[in-house]
């Protein structure tokens, strides 16, 4: 066996720690509250991935903002990811496109239809879908889905790391039910459900997870199926919220990791009373 | 058995054991059928109390067939929610669609306002509900269906207190549709027989030729021969739907029957 340091040592050993340098550090932090957080950040540059129901790409609230639309496709055990028109099977996908362009206006979209006849909602969809926004580099990704399939747990766990590891940030939504869910109980994501105020800039940080932010999903206004809109209550309508907020972080500060962004996210959450 | 080509090594299966199987079989059969409705009269009391707790105009459950994909309504309380029993949707349309597949449960108000929201499956029903939610029937094992309540009374739609409401009732909802289920799981009551009998030779636990022998005994279970078990356990069924207080007596002329059948038996020297 060899002798020299284990491989996680050396990049911070003398002769390799100049490259630890990044291209655009987080900078002089005075304090880290909404104005530093935000600057004039409006999602320009950031690219949100919505893992759902589909986006419809004409309706009024999506403003030409979605970059692609592709579905999962499934045969037995084996799934591809194929182009899709760009509709939406319920109206779900295209509310939470909603929310998070009303927050970033200047993000792109991508939407991953893992919902309809053709899969079902099925985990290995489910999976394969998230597993695509990551390649393509994503800076976010909205799961307002999370799967109960225990066979997934490892597969799930696995993308989480790698979202995390390849700068992607996940967003989930908070399963209500008690049973577990993946991948929004995992740590590496950020995990939100709904509180009470009708308001989507308040936001809150709870320092007890596994949920750990709570956000405006409560008679959330949105958009929804064939260029409509209606009044709508979930933690999936509060997770968009946080992905808008996410996307506006990210193009202020194209530098920051995604546990930087959560960090920012929780420093600058509404005091709870 | 043995002597046929590719069972060289392993002994035939023991003869005892089909006609064991069958026996089991035919007494799950039979308790299948006096079950039903006691799974009913359970989801039906649960949409009855959602209706009464949340004061709402109504409230169904709508259970997945896997057979066809489709979520069918199965018991509704309320007035007006009365004629979405017996509706067959598609399990990824809709709000009831969303929340069985995503196990993630929505709250929509002001439906009415959008001209082409659900329209068409709610005027099945005679209904376009003003505010809704739906909430996924899941447990552990996946998800059975949704619950759905409908036009909560008052001024406000459903807020989240709401929603964690409905998850109680969905919670008791699955875990009912559950226990019914695995009573009447013929399958896995077989397959448990035959663990326990340890009876497939050497090959112990092969699943393959375990779902072989289950599914060769559920075939040649005919649900509809004229066997008088059938009819007997068919009347009983449909007392206990009606009368469960009748099956004390019901139960007590059956214990007269056996004992006249066990006298005819043995006075006839039936070996």
């Amino acid at each position: 066996m060899s002798q020299t340091l284990p491989a996680w040592s050396e990049p911070f050993s003398a002769d390799h720690r100049a490259a630890l340098r990044r291209l655009a550090p987080l900078g002089d932090v005075a304090a880290i509250d909404r104005s530093w957080a935000f600057g004039t950040g409006d999602g320009d540059g950031a690219v949100v991935a919505i893992v759902d129901s589909g986006v419809e790409g004409d309706h009024p609230a999506v403003a030409g903002r979605l970059r692609a639309s592709v579905r999962v496709e499934l045969d037995g055990d084996r799934a591809s990811v194929v182009p899709d028109e760009a509709v939406d099977a319920v109206g779900h996908g295209t509310a939470c496109a909603g929310i998070i362009l009303g927050r970033a206006p200047q993000a792109e979209l991508l939407s991953i239809r893992v919902l309809g006849a053709d899969n079902r909602g099925k985990g290995l969809a489910f999976a394969t879908g998230l597993e695509w926004a990551i390649g393509q580099g994503a800076s976010i990704v909205n799961l307002s889905l999370s799967s109960r399939s225990e066979a997934l747990y490892a597969t799930l766990h696995d993308l989480v790391d790698r979202a995390y590891f390849a700068n992607v940030l996940l967003v989930c939504a908070a399963n209500n039910v008690a049973v577990a869910s993946y991948p929004s109980l995992f740590a590496g994501v950020v995990s939100v459900a709904a509180h009470d105020v009708r308001d989507p800039d308040v936001w809150f940080y709870n320092p007890r997870p596994p949920v750990e932010f709570g956000a405006y999903g409560l008679d959330v206004e949105v958009a929804w199926k064939d260029g409509g809109r209606i009044v709508a209550t979930g933690n999936s309508f509060a997770a968009p919220h946080i992905a808008g907020h996410a996307a506006r972080i990210r193009t202020a500060h194209p530098g920051a990791t995604p546990f930087e962004v959560k960090a920012i996210l929780a420093a600058t959450a509404t005091p709870p009373v | 058995m043995t002597g046929e080509p590719g069972s060289h090594d392993e002994p035939a299966p023991d003869d005892g054991l089909i006609p064991t199987l069958h026996a089991v079989a035919l007494r799950v059969e039979a308790a299948r059928r006096l079950a039903p409705a006691a799974g009913t009269a359970v989801l039906r009391s649960i949409v009855e109390a959602t209706v009464v707790l949340f004061g709402a105009e109504a409230a169904s459950i709508a259970l997945h067939d896997p057979a066809t994909d489709r979520l069918v309504f199965e018991v509704a309380a309320g007035e007006r929610g009365e004629g979405v029993v017996g509706l067959a949707i598609d399990a990824s349309q809709g709000v009831a669609g969303y929340a069985f597949s995503t196990g993630q449960p929505l709250a929509l108000s002001d439906v009415a306002r959008d001209a082409r929201f659900g329209r068409a499956t709610a005027e099945q029903t005679g209904y376009v509900p003003r505010s809704l939610i739906a909430v996924p029937l899941v447990d552990d094992e996946g998800v059975l269906g949704v619950l759905e309540v409908l036009d909560k009374r008052g001024d406000g739609g459903f807020d989240l207190h709401d929603i964690e409401l409905a998850t109680v009732f969905a919670r008791q909802a699955t875990v009912a549709i559950r226990s019914s289920r695995i009573e009447r799981d013929t399958a896995s009551l077989l397959r448990a027989v035959l663990l326990a009998a340890d009876a497939v030779g050497p090959a112990g636990g092969d699943t393959a030729a375990l779902d072989a022998i289950i599914a060769t005994e559920i075939r040649t279970m005919d649900a509809d021969s004229d066997d008088p078990l059938w009819a007997l356990a068919d009347q009983i069924a449909l007392l206990r739907a009606t009368d469960p207080g009748q099956l004390e007596l019901v139960r007590d002329l059956l214990a007269v029957l056996v004992r006249r059948a066990d006298h005819g038996r043995s006075s006839r020297g039936r070996g």
